[in-house]
């Protein structure tokens, strides 16, 4: 391990710069929200911040991507495709480990799995990624329930710890420890485990007074999820509370849906876009003729929490889907964000029978 | 996998409308060629899969092959129902479309060699049931008894009535049909499918169906075909769902904990039952 004084914070981010795309969490004037971000003045990055508002999943998933382009010829009735390139260096610095955690899971899902997403993959092949330690949840959070942190455990390529003062790195990959041997950082000496330890242990121990919002015992509904024993009644009052916004599935991390539209322009160019969807959208299932196997909104409603929690979707991430960051619980005008859900499940809330 | 055997995945490859049919009412087949010779040479299929095909300036839609794997003319078969194909079917012979894949698991061949066969098909479900009734009749050797069940609404409505009449001339092929109402000059049955299979002496032991056409369709058959005593994991079908990449990313085609375009389009009976979802 090493240190990073807080003057040198701004150094490493400069070098970075020169060759990534810098982006970060920053607070956002107008919103008044801590917003994950393209940073284009450096100086806004913020490591002290909360959580963020969104995910980072819109670096490598843009909520909205041409991902072709093509030009067909009416006259000669000839078609040219472009392939757009998506390969650009980007660094993400102070991924807090709820968020670095639901990016592993979309790698293995659009990296795993039958078929490599190639668009995905142009995102990813030059990533830079700088996790931060949560010295301290936040009162969303309930990474401890979904083994999603406090702390980063693998996919970076440097891990930061603040110490109160300093920070202490840990490089997780050989960019990272490049990175650290230009920057002639000091080495930690061998009481740097026990310290980034304790620091860990403190954090994981305050979750019962800071983090108060969401708790979620998710292993009972993960099996009651995988083997379908949960009653009808129960998805029914889950559902009536659906008001079909798409929100919750906007800010997880691991939500990966998507639609694709070809939409003209005025030449004789179209783009191929792909957007972000949602399974709580109606139209999310239907086919020609109104054919729509999933219409009534319970029906729909399931089967993101299946995605979250079932053991045949963990499968996909090797890890539960969910990764416990509390935005869906924070966005959702109903009162289903999946801790919700989960105690609804664990003790058959239908509505009548009350807790 | 052969590198050349490899399905399209992201990039549609372009290819030529080289011949177009009409089949019944709204229903077209196009028949194409890929423009590139190394991607025509390596295009290969099971029957059972299916392609993503854009139209160009409108977008893109799923769509079975209906071709056998050997010795056949690459074609679809497309009902006009909305956007995209409204948009094929303005098309004429030299225009281009982009396609995607093969996708999809394909019905079984190789295991289900020496087996009897009972196609039951409604309407437009003989499309999907096409490419694998050639290549059994191809290597008709090396099944038992074979048998195609259809049904349309009317005669008209009738799918590929060239190929069947060439497939009625392969020796030992037996059909059957129906429509729902009686017609002048209709010499074959009336009323609906599952009723004309549960009328006729079928094969059950060392036997698989293969079953397609609209869901109502479906299920009284299945009915039938359960009530002869055909096991359910020897009954096959295959599923639609709304499909936007067809290589298992965007999540649409999920039922139950299966997605139809990687995990499908082709399930058995008992597969189907588990999925804990309306078909
Ligand atoms: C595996 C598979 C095989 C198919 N094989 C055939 C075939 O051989 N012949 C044939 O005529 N049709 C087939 N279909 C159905 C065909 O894909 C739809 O009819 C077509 O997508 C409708 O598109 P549209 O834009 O014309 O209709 P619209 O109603 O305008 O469609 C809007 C959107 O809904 C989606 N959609 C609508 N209906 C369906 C549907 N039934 N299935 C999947 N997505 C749908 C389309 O992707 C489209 O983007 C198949 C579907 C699947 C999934
Ligand atoms: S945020 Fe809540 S109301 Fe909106 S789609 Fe999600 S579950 Fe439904
Ligand atoms: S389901 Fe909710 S709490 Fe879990 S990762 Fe997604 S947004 Fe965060
Ligand atoms: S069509 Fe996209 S996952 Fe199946």
């Amino acid at each position: 391990m090493y240190w990073l004084k807080k003057e040198q914070l701004e150094l490493l981010v400069k070098k970075l710069a020169e060759e990534y795309k810098i982006f970060g969490p920053r607070h956002d004037r107008v919103s008044d929200e801590v917003i994950f971000d393209h940073l284009t003045d450096l100086s806004e990055l913020d490591l002290q911040a909360a959580i963020p508002y969104n995910p980072p999943k819109f670096i490598l998933f843009p909520h909205f991507e041409e991902i072709l382009k093509y030009r067909y010829e009416p006259e000669t009735k000839e078609v040219r495709i472009e392939q757009i390139n998506l390969l650009e260096p980007k660094a993400l610095i102070g991924l807090r480990s709820c968020d670095l955690t639901g990016l592993l899971c979309l790698d293995r899902f659009f990296l795993g799995q039958e078929y490599v997403d190639e668009f995905y993959l142009a995102h990813r092949k030059k990533l830079f990624i700088i996790s931060n330690t949560c010295i301290r949840p936040f009162p969303q959070c309930f990474c401890v329930c979904t083994d999603s942190g406090p702390a980063a455990k693998d996919g970076f390529d440097l891990d930061l710890t603040f110490t109160g003062r300093d920070y202490l790195v840990e490089a997780g990959s050989k960019k990272g420890q490049v990175l650290i041997d230009e920057l002639g950082l000091a080495e930690a000496g061998p009481e740097a485990s026990a310290l980034k330890k304790k620091i860990i242990d403190n954090s994981v121990s305050s979750f019962d007074s800071f983090a108060l919002e969401n708790k979620a015992w998710i292993s009972r509904a993960t099996n009651r999820l995988t083997t379908g024993f949960i009653k009808p009644e129960v998805w029914e009052y889950i559902g009536n509370q659906c008001f079909e916004c798409g929100a919750c599935s906007f800010v997880c991390p691991t939500c990966s849906c998507f639609n694709i539209e070809d939409a003209n322009l005025e030449s004789s160019e179209t783009d191929r876009l792909r957007t972000w969807d949602s399974c709580s959208f109606e139209g999310y299932t239907k086919m020609a003729g109104d054919n729509n196997p999933r219409k009534p909104v319970e029906d729909r409603r399931n089967k993101r929490f299946f995605c979250k929690l079932s053991y045949s979707q963990s499968k996909k991430y090797l890890r539960p889907g969910c990764v416990g960051c509390g935005r869906c619980a924070r966005v959702c005008p109903g009162d289903i964000g999946l801790p919700n859900v989960v105690t609804y499940i664990r003790r058959e809330i239908t509505g009548e029978s009350g807790e | 996998m052969d590198k050349n055997l490899m399905p399209i995945v992201s990039i549609p490859e372009i290819a030529t409308i080289v011949d177009i049919r009409d089949e019944i009412e709204d229903v077209r087949s196009f028949y194409f060629t890929l423009d590139r010779p190394e991607i025509e040479q390596a295009f290969q299929i099971r029957s059972g899969q299916f392609i993503m095909c854009t139209v160009f300036r409108a977008g893109e839609f799923a769509v079975s092959l209906p071709f056998s794997p050997e010795n056949d003319r690459k074609h679809i078969s497309v009902r006009k129902v909305g956007k995209v194909t409204a948009a094929l079917h303005q098309l004429e012979p030299g225009d281009k479309i982009g396609i995607r894949g093969p996708f999809g698991n394909g019905f079984p061949f190789e295991e289900i060699k020496g087996s009897n066969i009972i196609y039951v098909a409604g309407g437009i479900g003989l499309i999907p049931l096409r490419s694998s009734i050639i290549h059994v009749l191809q290597h008709r050797q090396d099944f038992g008894r074979v048998i195609l069940v259809y049904g349309a609404k009317s005669s008209k409505e009738l799918m590929y009535k060239d190929s069947i009449k060439e497939w009625q001339a392969t020796e030992n092929f037996e059909t059957h049909f129906t429509i729902d109402r009686p017609e002048p000059g209709w010499s074959g049955e009336v009323g609906f499918v599952n009723h004309l299979a549960a009328k006729l002496d079928l094969p059950v032991s060392d036997t698989v169906a293969f079953v397609c056409g609209p869901p109502v369709m479906f299920n009284a058959v299945i009915k039938e075909l359960k009530l002869k005593g055909i096991k359910e994991q020897d009954i096959y079908s295959t599923l639609e769902r709304h499909m936007k990449c067809g290589i298992g990313k965007c999540q649409h085609c999920a039922i139950g904990r299966t997605l139809v375009c990687v995990d499908g389009p082709v399930y058995t009976y008992k597969q189907i039952r588990t999925l804990g979802e309306q078909i």
